[in-house]
C-alpha cells in the first residue's frame, strides 16, 4: 500500500522553520589563525528560520536563514613585535650640598601579553538542501541536508570585530608600565596585522562547520510501528510496517515536497 | 610583566636605591626578595668605605644587579669606595621581581630609608600617584603624571628628550620639598632623603591607613 503526502511551499515553510528551530548546533572550541596570531576559541550558534524554495527534483533552497554565533577567544600579543624598543635613559638630578647623582639607563624588555575578546552577531545564509532518506536502527529518517559549504558572507561584522579587537587590547596595553605612549601606534599596527583577511580567515573556518554539516529533521518514524492499539481479547493491535520512503520535488501548478510511503 | 610600584620598600625595573657612607668601615649586604630583609642572615657583598684624604667631591658608585636562579646577583662583590661616596644600586633584569637592598646596620637599606641616601623611581603609567610613609612618619607627597601620546617621530624625539630630564625631591626631618610635582609618563623622580626617622615613600593605595585620602 502506498501513502502519499504533499505540502505546497507555504506549508513547508512552516514545517521547516519549526525544524530548523529545533536544530541544536554543538558548540566548537579549538584555535586557529587570526592573522598573524593564534587564537583559541569557544564558539556557539544558532539558527533561525529563513524563506524555503522547492526546486524540482530534489531541492530545497532556504534563503536567508540565520546564524546567530557567539564567539569568545583569546590570543597572545608578543608586544615587542608592536612597540619599538625602549630605555628608559641615564637621567642626573644635583642634590644640594651633595652633588650630582645619576640613573643608570635601562631598557624596557616588553611582556606578551593575552586579549580575551567576547563577540556575537549573527550572518545570513542561503544554501540549497538536498532531501536524505535513511533507514538505520528500525527508524525512517527524512532529513534535508545542506549541499557542499555555503559560502557566509560576514562583510560589516569584520570591522566590528577589528574594533571589538581594539576595545580588548586598549586596556590591557594602558596597564602596561611606559607602554602608554604607544598606544595608538601598536593597537593600529595590531589591527593591520590581523586585517579583513585575517578576521574572515579566523571566523569561516570556525562558523562554516555550523552550517556545512547542517541536517534538519523533516520526517521520522520507526519501521515497525503500531497504527491501532487492541481494543480487546479478540481485536488485536493492528501494526504497520513501513517498506520504502521517497521523496521529491514536484513542479506543476505549485511546487511541493512529495512524499510517498510504502506500507505492509 | 613590568614591576611599576611606586615603593621605596620594593624596588622594581626602573628604581634606584642610593646610599651614601659617611664614616670609614667595612658594610656588608645582601640584595633579596622585596620584603625579606628581615630574615637576611648572610651578607655576601661588601662596601669598603676609606678614609677620605683632604675635601674630596662625592664620587657615585653604581652596582648592577641581575638576576640568576631567581636569585639577585650584584656584578661587584666587594666595592671599595672613600667616605662621604655614595653607591646606587639598579637592577638591569626588567624581568625581575621586586627586590630590597638589605645592609647590616640600620641606616643601610632601602626598607627604611634614614640619612644620606635615595630612591628614583620612573612613573610609567598616568595619574596622580599620592604617596605617605608606610612607617606612619609624616613625610608625604603627590606625583601627577601626565598621559603622552607618540604617534609621530617628532612626538616620540620629544618625549625622549624630556625623558632624560630628572626630577629632585628633597626630604628632610619629615618635610617634603617640593610636595607636589607634575612629570610625564616614564619620567624619573629621585627622592633624596638627607636626615628623618626611618620613612618610605610609598603609593596610598598600599597603605592601609593613608592620611586625607
Amino acid at each position: 500500500m502506498d501513502i502519499t503526502a504533499a505540502i505546497d511551499e507555504p506549508a513547508a515553510d512552516d514545517l521547516l522553520d519549526t525544524a530548523i528551530g529545533l536544530v541544536t548546533i554543538p558548540p566548537a572550541t579549538g584555535s586557529g589563525a587570526l592573522g598573524p596570531f593564534v587564537a583559541s576559541y569557544n564558539a556557539s550558534g544558532a539558527l533561525s528560520p529563513g524563506d524555503v524554495d522547492l526546486i524540482a527534483p530534489a531541492t530545497i533552497r532556504i534563503d536567508d536563514f540565520r546564524l546567530d554565533w557567539n564567539l569568545s577567544f583569546s590570543f597572545g600579543i608578543d608586544l615587542s613585535t608592536f612597540l619599538p624598543d625602549f630605555c628608559l635613559p641615564r637621567v642626573c638630578v644635583n642634590i644640594p650640598c651633595v652633588g650630582r647623582v645619576c640613573t643608570p639607563r635601562v631598557c624596557v624588555d616588553w611582556p606578551t601579553v593575552s586579549v580575551p575578546v567576547s563577540f556575537s552577531d549573527f550572518v545570513e545564509v542561503t544554501a540549497d538542501f538536498g532531501i536524505s532518506i535513511t533507514e538505520s536502527g528500525g527508524v525512517w529518517k527524512v532529513e534535508a541536508v545542506v549541499q557542499g559549504v555555503p559560502n557566509l558572507q560576514f562583510g560589516a561584522t569584520t570591522a566590528a570585530l577589528l574594533a571589538a579587537i581594539s576595545l580588548a587590547v586598549t586596556p590591557i596595553l594602558l596597564a602596561i608600565p611606559f607602554a602608554g605612549p604607544f598606544l595608538a601606534v601598536a593597537v593600529n599596527a595590531i589591527l593591520v596585522a590581523i586585517g579583513i583577511a585575517g578576521i574572515t580567515g579566523f571566523l569561516g573556518p570556525i562558523l562554516s562547520p555550523f552550517v556545512s554539516g547542517l541536517r534538519i529533521p523533516i520526517y521520522e518514524q520507526a519501521k515497525n510501528f503500531e497504527a491501532i492499539p487492541a481494543a480487546g481479547a479478540t481485536d488485536p493491535a493492528v501494526f504497520v510496517t513501513i517498506d520504502d520512503v521517497r521523496a521529491e520535488i514536484t513542479s506543476t501548478d505549485e511546487d511541493e515536497l512529495v512524499l510517498a510511503i510504502d506500507i505492509s | 610583566m613590568i614591576s611599576n610600584t611606586l615603593d621605596s620598600r620594593a624596588l622594581g625595573f626602573g628604581d634606584c636605591y642610593g646610599q651614601r657612607f659617611m664614616k670609614p668601615g667595612t658594610y656588608r649586604y645582601d640584595v633579596v626578595s622585596a620584603g625579606g630583609g628581615s630574615l637576611v642572615t648572610e651578607h655576601p657583598y661588601t662596601i669598603e668605605v676609606a678614609e677620605a684624604k683632604g675635601e674630596a667631591t662625592m664620587k657615585q658608585h653604581d652596582v648592577m644587579l641581575t638576576t640568576k636562579e631567581r636569585r639577585f646577583v650584584a656584578d661587584t662583590e666587594v666595592l671599595t669606595i672613600n667616605e662621604g661616596d655614595l653607591v646606587l644600586w639598579a637592577c638591569a633584569d626588567p624581568n625581575a621581581h621586586a627586590f630590597e637592598v638589605s645592609g647590616d646596620q640600620a641606616f643601610f637599606g632601602n626598607a627604611a630609608l634614614t640619612n644620606e641616601c635615595g630612591y628614583s623611581h620612573a612613573f610609567g603609567t598616568p595619574g596622580r600617584h599620592h604617596w605617605v610613609d608606610a612607617l606612619g612618619g609624616p613625610a608625604e607627597g603627590v606625583v601627577s603624571v601626565k598621559e603622552v601620546r607618540c604617534s609621530t617621530p617628532a612626538e616620540l624625539a620629544s618625549w625622549r628628550k624630556r625623558l632624560s630630564r630628572g626630577t629632585l625631591v628633597m626630604i628632610n626631618d619629615g618635610k617634603v620639598e617640593p610636595a607636589e610635582i607634575n612629570v610625564v609618563v616614564g619620567q624619573r623622580v629621585f627622592f633624596a632623603v638627607v636626615s628623618t626617622e626611618p620613612m618610605t615613600i610609598t603609593d596610598s593605595n598600599l597603605v592601609g591607613a593613608c592620611r586625607g585620602d
